[in-house]
């Protein structure tokens, strides 16, 4: 165990930069826009002539209202940082066996009394959970003090903050729902995960390639074949791959409703499972036939991965 | 007898070559052995075998244990610097450290500080800040650090000057090594190991063309010097080598005896760099 975190502790000292300094980015991002926002309001051409008459405004508006608005922002706000976090574990992934074997550095890792299948749980866990927390850390604090900055703001401007917006809205009930998407996508995307991992202790260069181009080049070969049999575009891999997108936990919109991503997407959902941002549904998806599946994927990928990990000092 | 490596008709094979070719050896306990071999002999590909790093045919047992199935345990007992810097560059030397702690249950902090305290090397440093030299150096101290039974170094030196070197060997040799452990060197400049090493492997096209303890080679191998005039007596005894120096016949001789070979001319005990080419040579005609 004592091993294991070790191991995972490495993997976040190597890639600081991706799970650490990338959230802190888009947390800044947000509270600059914020800021800037506050500076130039005056200066939009809107119905209000000052932030203070905004602020009355909403006050004025229904309670219920206000509520489902905080709450959806506070998703939509995760949204960033969550579409971020995906990109940050793909490319992770991809150099996560391939990094070491380029600089030779395997010859050190492989001297420490540390198993291949321990170092290959290492990687996974930090994609899994490791990068998925730090973002969410970071998220909640982004969100805190971006309502702090707001309450002092209208604090300022002699309104209260508690009865305008404090008292409406529970954060607690979007943190814990992101966070909750994310460990329910670290299961979702188990067969993507096995398949980068799979890649990057096979490819001899350039991981990204090996990723993309032998899932295109089936995907467009089975259109082709489908096309020329029954002149139709029938289920393949690019929507195998785009149903998976769209049916995964992970919270993907702001109304707390993610059945429109798919379809804004132009990819047909099937009504397999209900889309509303629930503990319920994401169990739903994880107890799913598409999850065994998935899972059965994840098991022969990462077999092939251990397999290679052990013969990458052969030559 | 408790062997540290014992092999019998280790063999490994590429798709076309066969880069170690049934390699029967026993490697005792407290022994500093030298694997010397030509590019391409097959030294890597056994080393490789001994580590775990690569499949192979044959019955191979390192401390008793099986090296392709028993990697990660068998590296509790075993050290080994495949290749001068392999460090990861973008780590830092306290985590680099802190890890060996972590995962190493035989390192010992405080002897791995002491010896970086020597050396210009800070905790604070990443891998990449440090010169090639200093590489080797931190190397070596958290190897050193740590209490294994058998070490191996592939190459551990090379690219590096001669002082670095010289230091590495010195380390090694006053403050490492001792009767319960065991060393496994290869090197290309053999000149510089051929005073530590106790026992001698020459690997040639995958197979061991000597394999002796240094005490037997200084018995029964003599090089002997003569002038130009003398040079077909001594081809009589049958040199199992011969060459020419600044004009004198320099030969080498395999089981002859010292006094006749001393009243031709001047008896020396042959260098293993001198050794090395002269077997070689044998073994290629």
């Amino acid at each position: 165990m004592n091993r294991l975190m070790a191991l995972v502790r490495r993997e976040f000292w190597e890639n600081k930069g991706a799970f650490r300094t990338t959230p802190l980015v888009i947390g800044g991002i947000f509270l600059a826009a914020m800021v800037m926002f506050l500076i130039t309001f005056n200066h939009f051409d809107n119905d209000f002539q000052s932030l203070k008459e905004l602020l009355r405004f909403i006050a004025q508006q229904d309670a219920g209202l206000r509520a489902k608005f905080l709450y959806e922002s506070n998703l939509g706000m995760s949204v960033i940082f969550s579409m971020v976090l995906a990109f940050v574990v793909f490319f992770y992934l991809l150099g996560s066996l391939y990094d070491d074997r380029k600089d030779r550095s395997i010859l050190f890792w492989k001297s420490l009394p540390a198993s291949d299948t321990m170092t290959i749980a290492s990687k996974l866990l930090s994609a899994m959970f490791v990068a998925p927390l730090i973002f969410w850390v970071v998220y909640v604090i982004t969100h805190i003090v971006i309502t702090l900055l707001f309450s002092v703001v209208i604090m300022s401007l002699g309104e209260n903050p508690w009865t305008l917006f404090l008292s409406l809205g529970n954060p607690f009930k979007a943190w814990s729902m992101v966070l909750l998407s994310y460990f329910a996508q670290a299961i979702w995307a188990l067969p993507l995960y096995g398949w980068l991992m799979l890649v990057s202790a096979f490819a001899p260069r350039i991981p990204l390639l090996f990723a993309v181009l032998p899932p295109v080049i089936l995907g467009v070969l089975q259109l082709w074949v489908d096309f020329l049999k029954t002149f139709t575009l029938n289920d393949n891999l690019f929507g195998l791959f785009g149903h998976w997108f769209a049916n995964s936990p992970l919270v993907m919109s702001v109304d707390g409703n993610d059945n429109d991503f798919g379809a804004a997407l132009g990819i047909p959902i099937t009504s397999d499972y209900d889309h509303q941002v629930t503990v319920a549904n994401m169990l739903d998806r994880l107890f799913s036939t598409d999850m065994l599946i998935g899972l059965a994927m994840a098991v022969v990928f990462l077999g092939g991965t251990l397999w290679l990990r052990r013969r990458a000092t052969e030559s | 007898m408790n062997y540290v490596i014992e092999a019998q008709g280790l063999t490994k094979r590429y798709k076309s070559t066969i880069a170690v070719d049934n390699i029967d050896l026993q490697i005792p306990a407290g022994r500093i052995v030298g694997l010397i071999g030509p590019n391409g002999a097959g030294k890597t590909s056994a080393l490789k075998a001994i580590l775990g790093l690569a499949t192979y045919e044959g019955n191979l047992s390192v401390l008793g244990k099986n090296p392709s199935s028993d990697r990660a345990a068998l590296m509790e007992d075993v050290c080994f610097i495949a290749d001068v810097a392999v460090l990861p560059r973008w780590i830092r030397v306290w985590q680099l450290i802190e890890l060996t702690e972590d995962i190493h249950p035989k390192f010992s902090r405080e002897k791995c500080l002491q010896y970086l305290s020597s050396t210009k090397i800070t905790l604070k440093h990443k891998i990449k800040q440090l010169s090639k030299g200093m590489v080797a150096q931190l190397h070596l101290a958290i190897v050193m650090s740590i209490d294994v039974k058998l070490l191996v170094l592939d190459e551990p030196t090379l690219g590096l000057d001669i002082l670095f070197r010289k230091q590495f060997y010195t380390n090694l040799l006053n403050d490492y090594f001792d009767e319960q452990r065991t060393i496994l060197i290869t090197t290309h400049q053999v000149e510089e190991i051929e005073h530590i090493l106790s026992d001698l492997i020459f690997i040639q096209d995958g197979r061991i063309a000597l394999n002796s303890s240094m005490e037997d080679i200084q018995q029964s191998y003599m090089e002997l010097m003569v002038s130009h005039e003398m040079a077909a007596a001594a081809r009589e005894l049958k040199p199992i080598h011969e060459r020419e120096l600044f004009g004198r016949h320099i030969f080498l001789f395999q089981n002859a005896s010292r006094e006749q070979l001393s009243e031709l001319g001047e008896v020396r005990t042959p260098g293993v760099a001198d050794l090395f080419v002269a077997i070689m040579h044998g073994g290629e005609s």
